[in-house]
């Protein structure tokens, strides 16, 4: 994991409902890079129905910012899973430099973060500090950097007075945000968000902005899956659909 | 192994806020074995089995029985259920994306209710010997790590039952079905010489035969079937044999899940 120098944004700053939605990168020229390469990857679900994905293959380089859309069911979700290591591809691969999801140590894992569709994943019961602990070990953050990125994450999310309150009794947009922080926390090079505007409000989604353009800042990748156009990062570097198994360019 | 231990002690510090945020848990957990050790003391005062040779007559050969049922229903009973309320919340997919991974993932997800389990035990047994007279032996400490060794001989039965919920999601039906079948041929309410001669190889053939063999003698002086060289044994046997193709079996599983898209489903 790199370090980090410069502080990230935090949600503090003034904004009112209806400010204008995030405009990521700016930040820096994306360089030659590659960072997460998906190739040819093949899923095919069980029945009599055509492959969700046949040979699809992106690469997203240091620094990009991708968005992928397409109509509900068309396999947005099951490539992110894959892409995140949940799903193993039936055919094709998928690698971080070179790492893959089958690298020993969870070395592939420890740079991706992952945020995944809908409202789950969360421990109900426990407080916003302890999950956000909670998920800092399992992503094996040294223990001297635990508490400071947990504290981090609070603070860029704008969840520091949430921090000692139950996530089960949170708005669902609360929920949100302290999902999204968990997939901020360990520092990743790869983000991979499916449908991570569920439920902000629009301070919620100019915070998420200004932290995909800190960490495309620092070199990291995103890859922003949305089945509506208006829902993706207004300037992304690449914008593709997924239909019928493929990958196609939208500008 | 710093991070590993670290993660860890996560998902049992997890489990412990889990269960103490659900405070009459606790409560019941004391309630359900007080009540079932009323019960069988009770039922002992009409059995004068000559078959039962323990000091402590039927009261205290099956409380022992009883103590090793608690500790399998809160460790291998509840593990399927842990899992599957794991795969319907979302949380495994923690486990999934995570350094830790999977399989770690749910290793760690079974060591507070063992934990829990041992406690349970030990607060059954104090139960038993303050309310109820219970004879507890001087050896009784050793029962400690002869339950730990037990323990590990089960593991291999939890892995098989999570790899089941990871393929299948549902297999509570079979856990009951297991416990129930290994209390009869570990004799755990009765001893094994009672059992029919065509059932009776099933009690050589699994890890509880031997445990609750050596913890009756340890806990309350029943003479031991077989010597507790050959008890220990076999139970290093089982642990050798099957912790292995467990863990192994558990590793098929979610691999399965992870190549067919099953592991998302629940």
């Amino acid at each position: 994991m790199s370090s980090i120098t410069p502080a990230p944004p935090t949600a503090t700053s003034e904004t009112t409902p209806g400010d204008d939605l995030p405009q990521v990168p700016g930040a820096p020229t994306p360089t030659m890079k590659p960072v997460l390469e998906l190739s040819d990857l093949y899923h095919r679900w069980k029945g009599p129905k055509p492959p969700v994905l046949d040979d699809v293959s992106l690469t997203l380089r240091a620094g990009e910012v991708t968005w992928i859309g397409g109509r509900n069911g068309v396999g947005k979700t099951t490539l992110l899973r894959l892409a995140a290591g949940i799903l193993l591809p039936q055919r094709g691969s998928v690698r971080i430099g070179e790492f893959t999801p089958s690298s020993r140590g969870g070395r592939y894992q420890r740079q991706i973060g992952f945020l995944s569709a809908g409202d789950r994943g969360l421990q109900a019961r426990m407080r916003v500090r302890q999950q956000l602990d909670y998920w800092a070990r399992l992503a094996y953050v040294p223990r001297e950097r635990r508490a400071e990125l947990v504290a981090s994450s609070l603070r860029r999310f704008g969840l520091e007075e949430l921090a000692e309150r139950r996530v089960d009794r949170m708005s669902m947009g609360q929920r949100q945000r302290i999902r999204l922080a968990m997939a901020f926390l360990h520092e990743p090079r790869v983000l991979l968000l499916d449908g991570p505007r569920n439920s902000l409000d629009a301070d919620g989604y100019r915070v998420l902005g200004e932290q995909i353009e800190w960490v495309v800042g620092r070199g990291a990748v995103v890859l922003w899956c949305s089945p509506r156009g208006e829902d993706r990062v207004l300037a992304c570097d690449a914008g593709y659909t997924l239909e019928e198994g493929r990958l196609e360019r939208v500008e | 192994m710093r991070p590993w231990r670290e993660a860890m002690w996560g998902i049992v510090r997890r489990d412990a806020i889990l269960f103490a945020s659900y405070r009459t848990q606790f409560v019941s957990q004391i309630l359900g074995p007080l009540f079932t050790i009323t019960l069988f003391y009770y039922i002992s005062h009409l059995l004068t089995a000559k078959t039962i040779h323990s000091p402590g007559g039927y009261f205290g050969f099956v409380i022992v029985g009883l103590v090793i049922v608690q500790i399998l229903t809160l460790s291998l009973g509840i593990m399927p259920i842990t899992v599957r309320q794991e795969l319907v919340s979302g949380t495994i997919e923690r486990f999934l994306v995570s350094a830790h991974g999977p399989v770690n993932g749910i290793l760690g997800t079974m060591l507070f209710p063992l934990i829990n389990a041992m406690l349970t035990g030990v607060l059954m047994l104090g139960l038993a010997t303050v309310i109820f007279g219970l004879p507890l032996a001087a050896t009784a400490v050793l029962a400690i790590p002869v339950s730990l060794l037990g323990m590990l001989a089960f593991m291999p039965f939890a892995f098989i039952l999570v790899a089941l919920v990871m393929a299948f999601k549902q297999v509570t039906s079979a856990t009951q079905f297991i416990i129930a079948g290994l209390a009869i041929v570990g004799g755990l309410y009765f001893p094994i010489a009672v059992l029919p001669g065509w059932i009776r190889w099933a009690s050589e053939v699994q890890p509880l035969t031997p445990a609750t063999d050596l913890l009756r003698h340890l806990l309350v002086n029943t003479p031991l079937a077989h010597s507790a060289i050959v008890d220990l044994l076999k139970l290093v046997g089982f642990v050798a044999l099957l912790l292995p193709a467990g863990f192994a079996l558990l590793r098929v599983a979610i691999r399965y899940g992870q190549r067919t898209g099953t592991v998302a489903e629940y």
